[in-house]
């Protein structure tokens, strides 16, 4: 668990420079997810499936997908009166910037974003990055999309890991397993892929059993 | 040592020729009451060398010594041997527990899957069993083993459980093994008093109570799925789980014979199993294997998927998978 | 014996009530008898005791504390209590299986060395039961695995067909020797009606617990270095080893302490058996060699790591080279001529074959079971003070039983043979 949260907040660093919160969004029945546009259709598929026959008619509890909270915020190191961070939108900047579509990677950006860290494939940064309007992002057709709906944005590519994310083959849950006795939630691709360098990250086991051959065997008792 | 026959054979002519009670011909001579005192003498030591065992009675009740097979106990009878263990717990472990029994869920048969392009090795899975089933904390016990494998091989021989550096290793890929559940467990058969045995929905449980630790089932499981508890467990109070279940993973009882039991007293009541809620790959999969739209059932549709020492035909219901 | 008159079959009515009525009485004679003896007899049995005092105290702590104060793992979860078992149910085949010669050749001159065959074969069956007991995790329960008030998983389960046929055969062996030396008690001719059918089954049955026990652990598909259908033939040609070189051992022992000696001919027969099982036995390991180090892949891991040793760990490896130099030298002495009139010549094979099959059949069948672990995990073992004390305690209390049972017939027997000649 330590280490899920500390990846977690290790991704949250990276996604929003610290300003873009996760939203475990809870559902205790199907209305209130249908807001997400992941909308695992699992639920509906257990309708006509024939197993336990009376349970699976029953009531059928949500999948609910944890979602990023919106456009990212970037801290200016400055504190209001109140002693909070003060943040700006990304279009704070970019709406005075030209937008550089050659941009692949931080070494070519000159001003803020140098230090970040990039690894991606080969797409630029405006491939995702909405230069119509900063504050959300766009698919490959241009359309505008929000940053809380970015597993559209990442399905494009993805397809395969999307189709197994769909069938609980990818991304991992909490919850019940039978939607029958209860909700489950999931994973967002951004809860553990870092969208700047998506690549799972590596990590530190922290716990071995300690199995009696690994201490010295007893010859005296 | 001819003294010894002389003797011997002094006695016999009369004792032999005589088919009547002999033990009125015997003389009460001053050997028959040394023998006495030797006898009461040995009979002494043998007190006194078994003298560690006088402490078992404080341990094992009279209830607990008598308690029949888990499959004969009424719902009565269960309630009262739940109640003895939950109080039992409190005296030995200062927890405050509640023992269940949830039965199978009707109609369903559990299976589990790993996908090993996502399992790097971290060993949530078993620092969230280790926590959930309350094992013995002095050796950090849980039910499922890490392997590292080297990549171009299914050989375990290349394997090993005891890495301690950053993974995943990119030469390496990651292999958890845990109970596989086998539809054909060679751990069943080979249990002498049935203590061990597949319930309905696949889960193959123990009755702590009712092993007598002789191992043979343990020398049977191909997949080094079993642990015994060599001495009683040690918890700390405040990291027993309360939620127990009596097949699953209720504090057991030194000198028995244990096993994974996915997590029965959690996915018998729909939850997911611990390992899996831990897993930060997302890697482990579980549902139910009869109903046709579980994940389970897609994964087994669409993916490569194999499992582990098929060639002896335990028929595991523990499936391991590639992505693409 | 066997050629007695059918005479002593019929008997009235009373003469059976008598039988019935004396048989405490015989029973109370014998426990006089089995501890009457010199003041070297006492220091024996003394000496025994207190093994089995120590053994036993060993054992209390050990039930106490959990079993962790062996040296078993979940990795090698047997070790040298099942090996122990393992040579034992050995050594009570092989002790009843001399029978067969003196039965089907109608060897009379076998019929001394028999009884103390069966009386091997009821101390090694005793012996067998207690390592059995002592791997119990919870002795205390027991009772489950008895017929009727336990839950026994029969027919399936290897193990209950082992606990089975052991007590019978106990059951079987008690009976022959108990009647045998009853009648001897009484002056009377044993009736064959009343024991040769029980030996004929004893000699069936003796195959049999050696064959369930090799099915134990050959039937575990798990376990490659196991699952070798040459398992209980091997079991069985060691058998024909142990078994009479024990005999010899004891007989020689008997002819020293008590001057109860059989003809020559019985040991010839014996050497004779021993010549060509221990043959067979090692044309069987050469076989077995052959297929686990000429095809390799896993069957081969646990004989690589027991006769080589592997990944940086030998800790079988001197034990299994002891077991093969002990068993062939032990060959090499048995079919050398002198072995038939040499006394130490055969004693020394006698002990070396003993020796090398209890390792052969212990520590180098049972632990190399384990390793590797099914996960290809080494974990070594060698057992714990406390497990040496309780197998010490084991072969001390069997060797105590053999002792009393020896004292018996060699009394009964020389005592008959002095009525004769009165
Ligand atoms: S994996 Fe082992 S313990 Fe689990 S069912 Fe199969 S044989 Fe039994
Ligand atoms: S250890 Fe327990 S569960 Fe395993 S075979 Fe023996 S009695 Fe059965």
């Amino acid at each position: 668990m330590r280490q899920r949260l500390l990846v977690t907040g290790l991704l949250c660093a990276a996604i929003g420079g610290g300003s873009m919160a996760m939203t475990r969004i809870v559902a205790d029945n199907a209305a209130s997810v249908s807001d997400s546009t992941m909308e695992h259709s699992a639920g509906h598929d257990r309708e006509s499936a024939t197993r336990p026959e009376s349970e699976r008619r029953a009531t059928t509890f949500a999948v609910s997908i944890r979602k990023p909270s919106g456009p990212p915020r970037i801290a200016t190191g400055v504190h209001d009166l109140h002693g909070n961070a003060v943040t700006v939108a990304c279009s704070q900047c970019h709406t005075v910037r030209q937008p550089n579509h050659q941009n692949k990677a931080a070494g070519d950006l000159d001003e803020f974003h140098g230090g970040m860290a990039f690894s991606h494939g080969t797409v630029s940064c405006l491939s995702c990055h909405n230069d119509q309007d900063y504050d959300s992002l766009k698919l490959a057709d241009g359309t505008r999309i929000e940053f809380s709906d970015v597993m559209t944005l990442c399905a494009q590519c993805h397809g395969p890991q999307m189709t197994a994310y769909q069938h609980g083959a990818h991304g991992g849950l909490t919850g019940y397993w039978d939607l029958s006795r209860g909700p489950q939630v999931k994973n967002n691709c951004v809860d553990c892929h870092a969208p700047h360098t998506p690549q799972f990250p590596r990590m530190q086991p922290t716990f071995k059993p300690r199995d009696r051959f690994l201490d010295k065997p007893r010859t005296e008792h | 040592m001819t003294d010894d026959d002389k003797s011997g054979s002094e006695h016999q002519p009369g004792e032999l020729s005589g088919p009547h009670l002999p033990i009125l011909n015997q003389p009460s001579t001053r050997r028959t009451a040394l023998k006495a005192v030797g006898a009461a003498l040995g009979l002494a030591a043998f007190g006194r060398a078994v003298s560690p065992l006088w402490s078992i009675p404080e341990n094992v009740s009279v209830d607990e010594f008598l308690q029949q097979h888990y499959k004969e106990l009424s719902e009565a009878d269960k309630k009262k041997v739940f109640e003895r263990l939950e109080a039992e717990t409190k005296e030995n472990y200062g927890a405050n527990v509640t023992i269940s029994d949830p039965q199978p869920i009707p109609g369903v048969r559990f299976g589990y899957a790993i996908n090993l392009s996502k399992c790097n090795g971290n060993g949530a899975c078993m620092e969230a069993c280790n926590k959930e089933n309350n094992h013995h904390r002095g050796v950090d016990q849980s039910y499922i083993r890490v392997l590292e494998m080297s990549k171009g091989s299914l050989d375990m021989e290349h394997g090993t459980t005891t890495f301690d550096h950053t993974v995943p290793q990119d030469d390496k890929f990651y292999m958890p093994v845990q109970c596989q559940q086998c539809e054909n467990p060679p751990c069943v058969s080979a249990c002498p008093v049935e203590a061990t045995w597949q319930e309905d929905d696949g889960i193959v449980v123990v009755d702590y109570n009712w092993c007598i630790g002789c191992r043979y089932c343990e020398a049977a499981c191909p997949y080094h799925a079993r642990r015994f508890n060599w001495e009683q467990p040690e918890i700390p109070a405040e990291e027993v789980n309360p939620d127990q279940g009596y097949l699953s993973n209720r504090i057991r009882p030194q000198g028995t014979m244990e096993k994974c039991h996915f997590c029965l007293h959690r996915t018998r009541e729909g939850r997911a199993p611990a390992c899996l809620e831990a897993c930060p790959t997302g890697a482990r999969v579980f549902g139910d294997l009869n109903d046709p739209d579980s994940d389970i059932n897609w994964i087994l549709k669409n993916k490569r998927v194999f499992v582990l020492k098929e060639e002896l035909g335990t028929k595991p219901n523990f499936f391991y998978f590639f992505d693409s | 014996m066997s050629m007695s008159s059918t005479t002593d079959s019929i008997q009235s009515p009373v003469e059976s009530a008598d039988l019935i009525r004396s048989y405490p009485g015989f029973l109370w004679w014998g426990l006089g008898e089995a501890t009457n003896g010199g003041l070297r007899f006492y220091v024996w049995m003394f000496a025994l005791t207190a093994i089995s005092l120590v053994g036993a105290n060993a054992w209390a702590h050990q039930v106490a504390e959990g079993m962790i104060v062996t040296n078993m793992t979940d990795h090698v979860s047997w070790g040298l209590y099942i090996a122990n078992f393992t040579f034992c149910v050995g050594l009570a085949a092989g002790g009843v299986m001399m029978v067969i010669p003196a039965y089907l050749y109608d060897d009379e001159e076998m019929h001394k060395v028999v009884i103390v065959g069966e009386a091997v074969a009821i101390a090694a069956i005793v012996m067998s039961t207690l390592s059995v007991v002592v791997d119990l995790g919870r002795p205390d329960r027991f009772w489950h695995l008895v017929p009727g008030i336990g839950r026994v998983n029969w027919p399936v389960s290897m193990l209950t067909w082992d606990v089975i046929v052991l007590n019978g055969y106990l059951l079987i062996n008690l009976h022959i020797v108990g009647y045998l030396l009853y009648m001897r008690y009484l002056g009377r001719k044993p009736n064959p009606n009343w024991y040769v059918p029980f030996v004929f089954l004893s000699i069936a049955w003796a195959i049999s617990i050696h064959t369930v026990t090799a099915f134990l652990y050959c039937g575990l598909g798990g376990r490659p270095f196991w699952n070798t259908a040459l398992l209980a033939p091997r079991f069985l040609a060691s058998a024909f080893v142990s078994g009479p070189a024990f005999i010899i051992l004891v007989m020689r022992i008997l002819r020293i302490t008590t001057g109860y000696t059989a003809a020559p001919g019985p040991a010839r027969t014996l050497i004779q058996i021993i010549r060509v099982a221990m043959t067979i036995n090692l044309v069987m390991l050469a076989s077995e060699f052959f297929t686990l180090f000429y095809t390799g892949g896993a069957h081969g891991a646990s004989a690589q790591y027991l006769f080589f040793g592997s990944h940086g760990h030998y800790g079988l490896v001197p034990w299994i080279w002891t077991a093969i130099t002990f068993n062939i030298v032990g060959a090499i002495l048995f079919f050398m001529p002198s072995a038939l009139d040499r006394g130490s010549v055969r004693i020394t094979a006698c002990v070396l074959c003993i020796v090398g099959i209890w390792i052969e059949k212990g520590m180098g069948l049972i632990v190399p079971g384990f390793i590797p672990s099914t996960l290809h995990e080494i974990v070594e073992y060698s057992p714990s003070l406390v497990e040496w004390k309780v197998t010490a305690g084991i072969w001390a209390f069997g060797i105590l039983m053999l002792t009393v049972l020896l004292k018996l017939i060699v009394t009964v027997f020389t005592g008959e043979q002095g009525t004769a000649e009165a």
